[in-house]
């Protein structure tokens, strides 16, 4: 076990950085159900074999074209007349022997027919090139068992992806700009002791330029507060008094001239920082208030029990705060006082944590769940606590709501169509050569010698999907020629890219880490633009 | 489908690295169609490539990954011609001709040496080339054509970041200068010997020496050159690695040479403590006996992502000293070995080594996980993110061969969609900078130096090849005679290497033609003389930013960072030449959870992007990548996310 811990360690050396062992821990358990091993399909799930998901499932009731072999790099010659699903998985095996790869050789209506309950086993579902019929049933099935879809789509040289999940949490959002969470104007009890047993004026010349910025700063607001009637510096100007307070508190050399202290710099430069004061997101805010946090039941998930946790934690011991995420910057400070100060924060955090944990066995009880690993509960806590600030939910509409008249986006869209070359363009021609397909039971275009009464017949599919949701947008005939002239392609740089973006996606939901799109993404391949739509 | 018939698909392409672009491009070239493709990549497979090059299996693990890639494609799809070289594209075999024979040129390289090579080839050859390069969640790509659009070095890139000789041997400030030290000890001990690489004390720190004896130093610099490198302050005259063979490599013996030793050294040279911390030498004996029997305990997640005590450090240094010692033996007599960031002992030397260090200067040490990363200038690397990336390629490959050329785009890849809800930005391709150094009609630069301190060797090492890309110069004096200084020709002009400028006649305003054959590429040298340069910085480029030290709020230019590619820093995997790039920082976000992880790698991130964004050009027209993830953070109030106007 040590050993294929370790050589996975080396394999992943490079994702690990990004994801952590954590995230690759929840890759490895991730069971993926790929419908479709298209181009497009097989190019997504090879991005998944190859970071080391824990397995697979292809479905597809297709028997491998000679058209399959010419676009799509898992499918060989030799693999013509077999069925699609099992080629696939076979060549998309021997990427990563970690992988267990499956297939079900029956197209996704037919299980849909007899064993609707199939889907529900899996981590996530990605549909590739499926007809809009499919899709909604997939959605509604999906949608009732909680399970994530993914529907992708290469079209000529347009790329689709739909992400349909009722709520998706994630707690390691990953902000690029975090602000570190220092408590200064509120110091907890145990900072404010530790702040304490600094003495700056006492100390000698060495001491004094190792101590961490953050206890400097620490030191001049007390003394700030106790001058200006407790009131913290808040506007430009009270900052930059207390900027001058600070570098007043320098060294200096026999001749008057300031000591070089390059902490006191950095307390300097960092003031900013330090006086932001210390509030709960409006983002986590708006999750504390909403009805699934307030109203927990046995049927909560545990990732809102979590966040009740928290909640609780911060009217009860937080005094109104969230927990301390327990981390500092890296700063100039002998290794000493920095572990010191470290492990000050640190441990309240662990603190924190526990009294969190605390209130989840309390709310788990409380609706009757006992047993629950606290060990896992404990690890999962401090995860949340540290990341507490930037716990986000996703909440996409189903395919049903976009679809239906009532509840159709119509403003995103006529707004978007004020631009009549915007991306959401393609959002009406992919829906209108859906309409063609549902009527005429192939896509517009297929063979040349179709293109030409296709476009008439694509104009009347536009036409009728406009009226029905009563779009009051235009649609230039050249996209209609543009969309019949592509015949259904699906090129492989399409697929390539598309099997970047989509796999991307599958392991941001798998991970709970990073902020999934929502809901729609086109990409347009001819001029190398993309957008996301909400519909 | 209808660009198929447009171009010509059975002309030549050439694919420089097969790497974790590489793959996705060959793959991505034959399914479209393309029947005449080479590729070439120096590199061989590693373990750590698996997770993405998905031409390679865990079997093919020390094979050429040109070869291999060539030979799983060919499994798919036995129909195309594929022509696979495993060397290194700065080989003079590859010259202008051998790029003429393509039609098209694509670069999936990963350091800046080959990059710029190719860069040259392409102009020279007048071939368009298209430049890509990934980094974690971020990805670029661009078109270059001689004449109608920027080359890869029109824009400056930021300095690559090297460390003074004193910062590394006597006082380190940052954990980098540790590694690095690290690093060189790796080398002195068990690899090649390098002058440039020493990591004992340096009495010559001018910064120690009191003000009469700085004084002299100046006085006496030119002197006192001639003869630094016999005894360039070193304590001892045997060589370390002579030293550490004549102990048997005893790890108790090597540990208080460069732990206690060393520092107590470091310790009497006090000028240099003055305002610094002093470190504090170790004894092996009272670490052992005060080592707390919880310091062996592991703590929770992965081996590789723990913080070792420095008891723990001590045997991690034992331990490794021990293989590494008999790995030297086996392999014979004069044996070396080559320091690699992928061998577990040699990282756990240079982990446990460097942590030491950083104990000693009252550093907070690193797991063996960060110290990688830097070590190995590792950038993070996903399937996905070079998935997307080939796509592009061959999309801009299909609008070049169709001749659409202006529609060609540069186009950024973003880590989520910007506030424009743009994952993709697409700009505008610029044209030519007129006063380019290299692709200007008659490119020229103005080089500050002393002229009585720059040897011709470092002319021609630091300042042509490092710092200019050039392989094999040629240097020509112009003073009415003609006097040739350097000749690329092997013993022409070696006698010249360690003369000064000034004992050719070169002086303030001298002008030097320099010709690079290989590159079809001449560069005119116009030399500033100065005696003010900064402590161990030999010469700057006039114009050109000064690296600074980073101000506190840049906005992250990830972007900017990326067009630099990935590994820049890392081994020139397709180049021949290593030189110094095991000095140089990391220039990627590093993303990982590891707690205080990746604070190291993001504050050298800044700096990097700090001097891109002192560069002004750069960063005005270079989007810049939204920082909030779409909802995220609402500190970021304004839209202008993509400055980039299309006009």
């Amino acid at each position: 076990m040590a050993a294929t811990k370790a050589s996975k360690e080396q394999k992943y050396d490079r994702q690990l950085r990004l994801w952590g062992d954590h995230g690759q821990e929840s890759l490895e358990s991730a069971h993926v159900c790929l419908i479709n091993a298209t181009a497009t399909g097989t190019e997504i799930l090879k991005n998944l074999v190859l970071p080391g998901i824990g397995a697979f499932t292809i479905v597809d009731g297709h028997t491998v074209s000679g058209e399959d072999v010419g676009n799509n790099f898992f499918l060989s010659n030799n693999s013509i007349g077999k069925n699609r699903a099992q080629a696939a998985t076979e060549l998309l095996q021997e990427l990563n022997s970690d992988v267990s790869g499956n297939f079900v050789e029956e197209s996704p209506n037919k299980l849909l027919d007899n064993n609707p309950e199939f889907f529900n086993r899996f981590t996530i579902v990605i549909g590739v090139q499926l007809p809009e019929s499919t899709c909604l049933r997939l959605d509604s099935v999906l949608w009732s068992a909680s399970v994530p879809f993914l529907v992708c789509k290469s079209y000529g040289l347009i790329g689709y992806m739909r992400l349909v999940v009722q709520e998706h949490s994630v707690i390691e959002s990953h902000p690029d700009n975090a602000l570190e969470d220092l408590r200064l104007n509120q110091p907890f009890a145990e900072l404010k002791n530790h702040i304490q047993s600094y003495d700056l004026d006492s100390m000698d010349k060495k001491d004094h330029s190792h101590t961490p910025w953050i206890i400097i700063v620490a030191k001049h607001l007390e003394r700030w507060l106790s001058e200006h009637n407790l009131q913290p510096p808040k506007n430009y100007k009270e900052k930059e008094a207390f900027r001058q307070f600070i570098r007043e508190g320098i060294r200096k050399k026999e001749n008057g001239v300031p000591e070089d202290e390059e902490n006191f710099e950095e307390a300097i430069k960092n003031v900013n920082t330090a006086l932001n004061p210390t509030k709960i997101p409006s983002t986590v805010e708006d999750l504390f208030n909403s009805e699934e946090c307030n109203d927990v039941t046995s049927q909560t998930p545990s990732f809102w029990v979590m966040l009740r946790a928290v909640k609780e934690f911060a009217l009860n011991e937080g005094n109104g705060s969230l927990p301390v995420r327990g981390t500092i910057p890296d700063m100039i400070a002998d290794s000493q006082k920095f572990i010191n100060l470290q492990n000050v924060y640190r441990e309240k955090a662990m603190q924190d944590a526990a009294a969190v944990s605390k209130h989840v066995e309390c709310l788990l009880q409380s609706i009757g769940k006992v047993g629950y690993s606290t060990y896992i509960a404990n690890r999962r806590c401090r995860c949340l606590g540290k990341n507490s600030s930037f716990l986000r939910v996703v909440r996409c509409r189903s395919l049903a709501e976009e679809y239906s008249v009532d509840t159709v986006n119509k403003d995103e869209i006529t707004s978007s169509m004020d631009n009549p070359d915007s991306e959401m363009v393609f959002y009406l021609m992919l829906r209108s050569v859906d309409r063609f397909y549902q009527q005429h039971s192939r896509y517009p275009g297929v063979y040349n010698y179709q293109v030409e009464d296709d476009i008439s017949k694509l104009k009347l599919c536009v036409n009728s999907l406009l009226q029905e949701y009563s779009l009051n947008v235009n649609i230039k005939d050249d996209y209609i020629h543009e969309f019949c002239r592509y015949g259904a392609a699906e090129p492989h740089t399409v697929a390539a890219f598309l099997g970047g973006s989509a796999a991307q996606e599958a392991i941001k939901i798998i991970s709970h880490q990073f902020v999934p799109f929502n809901n729609t993404f086109i990409y347009n391949a001819m001029s190398q633009t993309s957008a996301t739509l909400q519909l | 489908v209808a660009l198929s018939k447009v171009c010509n698909i059975y002309r030549k392409v050439l694919v420089v690295g097969a790497g974790g672009i590489g793959c996705e491009l060959l793959k991505n070239l034959v399914l479209t169609g393309f029947k005449n493709i080479e590729v070439i990549d120096l590199d061989t497979i590693d373990v750590s490539n698996l997770n993405r090059q998905f031409l390679f299996q865990k079997k093919h693990v020390g094979k050429s990954k040109a070869q291999v890639a060539k030979e799983s494609v060919l499994q798919f799809c036995p129909t195309v011609n594929i022509t696979a070289y495993h060397d290194s594209i700065m080989n003079p075999d590859y010259n202008v001709e051998f790029f003429r024979n393509f039609m098209l040129v694509m670069n999936a390289l990963d350091n800046r040496a080959a990059r710029n090579h190719v860069n040259r080839m392409c102009l020279a050859a007048d071939i368009p080339l298209i430049e890509s390069g990934t980094a974690g969640y971020l990805g670029q790509v661009t078109v270059i054509k001689k004449g109608l659009t920027e080359c890869y070095e029109c824009q400056p890139k930021p300095t690559q970041k090297t460390f003074p000789g004193c910062t590394i041997r006597n006082t380190p400030s940052e954990p980098i200068h540790c590694i690095v030290w690290a690093k060189y000890l790796f080398n002195q001990l068990f690899g090649e010997e390098d002058a440039d690489q020493e990591v004992s004390p340096d009495t010559a720190d001018p910064e120690a020496a009191c003000e009469q004896q700085r004084l002299e130093i100046h006085e006496h610099h030119t002197a006192a050159r001639a003869t630094a490198s016999e005894n360039d302050g070193d304590i001892k005259r045997v060589s370390t690695k002579d030293w550490a063979r004549s102990t048997g490599y005893d790890a108790v013996k090597l540990f208080h040479k460069l732990f206690k030793d060393d520092i107590m050294y470091l310790l009497t040279m006090d000028k240099l403590w003055k305002t610094r911390k002093a470190p504090t030498p170790l004894v092996w004996q009272q670490l052992e006996d005060s080592a707390s029997p919880q310091e062996l305990s592991a703590g929770s997640g992965l081996k590789d992502q723990q913080v070792l005590g420095v008891w723990g450090l001590c045997q991690l240094f034992q331990h490794s000293v021990e293989t590494l010692r008999s790995q030297l033996q086996e392999m014979g007599e004069g044996a070396e070995l080559v320091w690699d960031k992928d061998d577990p002992p040699a990282m756990d030397f240079v982990t446990a080594a460097a942590n030491l260090r950083m104990h000693i200067f009252s550093m907070n040490t690193k797991s063996r996980f960060d110290v990688k990363s830097m070590a190995g200038n590792i950038i993070p690397a996903i399937a996905t993110t070079n998935a997307v990336i080939a796509g592009l390629i061959v999309l801009e490959g299909l609008k070049i061969l169709s001749g659409e050329l202006e529609s060609c785009r540069t186009i950024f890849l973003n880590k989520c969609p910007n506030l424009r809800k743009k994952l993709l930005v697409p700009c505008i391709l610029d044209p030519p900078i007129a006063n380019c150094y290299v692709c200007a009609s008659k490119p020229e630069v103005m080089v500050k130096l002393n002229v009585h301190k720059t040897t011709v060797l470092s002319l021609q090492d630091r300042i042509l090849k490092e710092r200019f890309g050039m392989v094999a110069p040629d240097v020509q004096i112009e003073d009415g005679k003609g006097t040739i200084l350097i000749s690329s020709e092997e013993g022409e002009t070696e006698t010249n290497n360690s003369k000064f400028l000034a004992d050719f006649g070169i002086r303030n305003g001298s002008r030097l033609q320099v010709d690079d054959f290989l590159q079809d590429y001449t560069l005119l040298v116009n030399v500033l003389h100065t005696e003010e340069l900064e402590r161990d910085v030999e010469f700057e480029v006039v114009g050109e930013a000064p690296d600074k030290a980073p101000s506190p709020q840049t906005t992250p230019e990830e972007v900017n960072s990326v067009t630099n590619g990935n590994k820049d820093s890392a081994q020139p995997s397709t180049s021949s030449k290593a030189e110094d790039d095991d000095i140089m920082i990391v220039d990627s976000e590093e993303e990982n959870e590891g707690a205080s992880s990746s604070t190291a790698a993001a504050t050298s991130g800044t700096k990097r992007k700090h001097s891109d964004a002192e560069t002004g050009e750069t960063s005005t027209k270079r989007p810049r990548t939204d920082q909030s993830s779409a909802a995220a953070a609402p500190t970021d109030d304004d839209d202008d996310d993509d400055i980039i106007t299309l006009d």
